[in-house]
């Protein structure tokens, strides 16, 4: 049974456009214009409970746009969903005890006031009881490496202690499904660091699903074994993230320096050339065939160095998307 | 009943914590107190100066001029306690996006969005107010001595002040909630408080043009002449019939256009 | 010189444009500004003006003309610079080579004239409603009424720019600004004709700077008999006193939102 499941979703907007300048403005202001733009483009996929799945999507691909269809914030255009066994749209509050938003880019809590006060908002909100309330709270901050931090004014906190409370607050209610828009937007490497164990650990231990977006690729590689690629309104990938690579980027890149010159004509059969200059050469080499070729173009030159690599994944999505941006 | 268990359990919760930030700030008491002073000292010189020849100010006394704006003064330290602190909140959690944080909360959002906070500074005008109605009501040498009113008299004003501050919420929810189709409202609420000045002075005391306004289109009469008839004793059943029904419909109103908004919100915004 | 204008010239139509895009909110802008009708309908049903020597067509025209100058003189400076330096809106402006302040200040000329034609219809509306209400001021009086405006307009700008500048102290500048509105609302005449006051109230509220906000440019527009030159002076004298406060305050402000390095 999927937790999550949607069926060519899609939804389009109508905006008003508007022409700079004086004249744009008068003219805006007498005949609008308007045009429909599609930010989700039937968008199907399923989660199973307990999956950490990461959504990847340059700025305006349509990954907020999903997120908030997903925690019932925007209403579809058209396409069916289900999170938890019921329709997001609805808002019903015991669909709203099953899941949680975090955005890390806007904060639920007081800014005057120490979180625990906020907390103990949320705990009456929910219905959770006070002493169980509690608990949960010194289980997390436990977990979160939280004390007497929970005490301050949030606007004594330091930007990574403000998103762990945060956290804290946004799974007070132990939801089963967890939405995180940009967790770590902000953040230092080592508050990234700790948020991602802490999210990696909180699965582990209560086997809630959670979804997140990010634009740190360290979060990805990290938490989600899978990822769904979201460009331009459409699902462009759905499966690992070693899958989206292969996909993107077919060969490897074998540099070698060897004792001798080659002509050209010596390395057909193992490789694409991709340069080929006095003792270096560079070959490209489908993933599938890399460790035999390699191991062949060892036995037959005799090989000073030998380098192999492949591009790093946010540069292929950075590709990918300037590629088709171009189409 | 678990349910409304919950909600009083989240008003406390919602109340306590509010205080405690308020309190982060102690000069706004001494602006509040104040303001409260300032104001009602103000008026008083205006009205001073209305009554100037002795003429009464739309068949009003000066006495019976002074339980209106006593009344006044009331609801506008409810506005500050309640109103002015929550419903000017609303624009921000659209400018800045939490509003959805409010949505996916398991609980009524006008419900949160109308009680999150309560500000205590409002207390000194609901207190000064009183005192001015008691001292309008007592005052020995006035040329009518309304003294204490009967016990049906004073039930009836408590039930036409409890519709006047329903009548007054709906009023500011309703702007409020319009700051989903205009965001930059942030004053939108201030305009309210500037119209809502007119109740400062007896209906009657206005042109019948603006009498008719103030009675059906922004219903000013029910908030302070009606309870201060009642007071007085001089109210008729007919208006407190319709005090009470316009705060009902006032209040469903509110209602409706929040549903409303709230579906215009979550299938327009980005 | 040159660049000047051009500067001008784009914060203005920039600046006229965003106006534009809150119309709906300025039309409720322009709503809240009608206490001075409201107080036309209190003091026209009460007789204390005739007693004080005022004709009923003179009341009436003071209070239109005094609807008129507010909408023009409204001043939110400090709500929207608490806002920007609360927010952090307020570094990047500093770091252009133009004072902020002169982006405000187009701001409130813009929304002064996104005004005009909701005023216009306000206007309109009210002579079909009251035909005698509406009379059409001598050339002089527009003319000189114009500039009066503009001026009581600065003078107020000027005033709120102080308490403005307490925001780079204060997260609460604009709690004390609701102070200042007190006696702005009661001695500047938006409530009352000065001429009703007592002899000693009168001259107490002469000493402030409220009356020539809205009272001074009301008269003149209302054609009552006004000493121009005087009210002139007094605005400029208050102006002449205010703008060096203003100068010392902000730049004591920008030195301490500086090294707090917000």
């Amino acid at each position: 049974m999927s937790i999550i499941n949607a069926k060519e979703l899609s939804k389009i907007y109508r905006i008003s456009e508007k022409q700079p300048g004086l004249a744009g403005t008068l003219r805006h202001l007498l005949q609008r214009k308007h045009r429909e733009i599609t930010a989700v483009n039937q968008v199907s996929f399923s989660i199973e409970p307990g999956e950490i799945v990461g959504f990847l999507g340059p700025n305006g691909a349509g990954k907020t746009t999903t997120l908030k269809m997903l925690t019932g914030l925007i209403h579809p255009s058209s396409g069916e969903l289900s999170v938890a066994g019921h329709k997001p749209w609805q808002r019903k509050a015991r669909f709203l005890r099953q899941i949680t938003l975090v955005m890390g880019n806007r904060q639920q809590l007081l800014w005057d006031l120490p979180a625990l006060d906020s907390l103990k908002v949320n705990a009456a909100v929910y219905g959770i009881p006070e002493k169980e309330a509690q608990r949960r709270i010194n289980e997390l901050a436990e977990m979160l490496e939280l004390g007497e931090e929970l005490l301050r004014p949030l606007r004594k906190l330091s930007l990574g202690q403000r998103m762990k409370t945060e956290l804290l607050a946004a799974l007070l209610h132990q939801p089963a499904v967890l939405f995180l828009d940009e967790p770590t937007l902000g953040l230092d490497v080592n508050a990234q660091v700790r948020v991602r164990e802490f999210l990696a650990d909180y699965n582990k231990r209560t086997g809630a699903t959670m979804l997140l977006t990010s634009h740190y690729m360290g979060d990805i590689t990290t938490l989600c074994p899978r990822v769904l690629l979201i460009h331009q309104g459409e699902l462009f990938h759905d499966g690992s993230l070693s899958e989206l690579t292969q996909k993107l980027a077919p060969c490897s890149q074998v540099r070698m320096e060897l004792s001798e010159i080659h002509s050209v004509e010596d390395f057909c059969g193992y490789g694409d050339i991709h340069s080929l200059k006095g003792h270096q050469v560079q070959l490209l080499i489908p993933r599938a065939e890399l460790s035999e070729r390699v191991a062949a173009l060892l036995n037959r030159f005799e090989v000073v160095d030998l380098e192999v690599s492949a591009p790093p994944i946010e540069e292929l999505i950075g590709g990918l998307f300037r590629t088709r941006d171009k189409l | 009943m678990k349910e409304i268990k919950r909600y009083w359990h989240s008003l406390c919760c919602f109340w306590s914590s509010s205080i405690a930030a308020e309190f982060e700030y102690p000069l706004n008491a001494w602006v509040e107190l104040l303001s409260v002073l300032g104001n009602l000292a103000g008026s008083i010189f205006v009205l001073k100066l209305l009554f100037g020849n002795g003429v009464a100010l739309g068949g009003w006394s000066w006495n019976g001029s002074l339980i209106v704006l006593g009344l006044y003064t009331i609801l506008d330290g409810f506005t500050t306690c309640v109103l002015q602190p929550n419903l000017s909140r609303i624009v921000n959690h659209i400018q800045t996006g939490t509003l959805d944080y409010v949505l996916l909360k398991p609980i009524d959002s006008q419900f949160w969005l109308s009680t999150r906070t309560v500000s205590p500074w409002g207390l000194p005008g609901i207190i000064v107010g009183f005192c001015l109605i008691c001292w309008a009501l007592f005052k020995p040498s006035s040329s009518i001595n309304y003294g204490l009113p009967s016990s049906g008299a004073l039930l009836l004003a408590a039930a036409l002040l409890i519709a006047s501050l329903a009548i007054l919420y709906s009023l500011w929810f309703v702007l409020a909630a319009l700051s989903i189709w205009f965001i930059k409202v942030w004053n939108a609420t201030e305009v309210l408080r500037y119209t809502l000045v007119a109740g400062r002075y007896p209906v009657s005391a206005y042109p019948p043009a603006l009498r008719l306004i103030f009675t059906f289109v922004l219903p000013v009469a029910f908030l302070t002449t009606i309870p201060a008839e009642a007071l007085l004793g001089k109210s008729s059943s007919i208006w407190a019939i319709a005090a009470l029904g316009v705060a009902g419909i006032c209040l469903t109103g509110s209602r409706l256009l929040w549903n409303y908004a709230q579906r215009f919100y979550t299938s327009a915004s980005s | 010189m040159k660049w000047a204008w051009r500067v001008a010239r784009a914060l203005i139509t920039s600046q006229y444009a965003l106006m534009l895009e809150y119309r709906a909110e300025i039309i409720l802008w322009a709503l809240s500004g009608v206490l001075p009708l409201i107080m036309l309908g209190v003091w026209s049903g009460s007789g204390a003006a005739t007693a004080a020597g005022i004709s009923a067509q003179q009341l009436s025209r003071y209070f239109l003309a005094a609807f008129v100058v507010r909408q023009f003189t409204v001043v939110w400076l400090i709500n929207v610079f608490e806002e920007d330096a609360l927010q952090g809106r307020l570094s990047p402006f500093l770091l252009q080579p133009i004072s902020p302040l002169w982006r405000y200040l187009t701001a409130h000329l813009s929304e002064q004239a996104s005004r005009i034609p909701i005023v216009a219809v306000l206007l309109v509306l009210l002579g079909i409603a009251a035909p005698g209400l509406i009379w059409l001021p001598s050339a002089g009086a527009i003319f000189f009424g114009f500039i009066a405006i503009m001026a009581a307009f600065l003078l107020r700008f000027l005033l709120q720019l102080v308490l403005t500048t307490f925001c780079f102290w204060s997260e609460k500048a604009a709690a004390i600004d609701r102070l200042l509105m007190i006696p702005y609302m009661f001695l500047s005449g938006i409530v009352a004709p000065i001429d009703t006051f007592p002899p000693a109230v009168k001259r107490l509220a002469m000493a402030t700077p409220f009356p020539w906000m809205i009272d001074f440019p009301a008269r003149l527009i209302a054609g009552e008999p006004v000493n121009i030159a005087l009210g002139f002076a007094a605005i400029t004298a208050w102006c002449l006193l205010l703008l060096p406060i203003c100068h010392l305050l902000w730049r004591a402000g920008l030195r301490r939102y500086s090294a707090m390095g917000a």
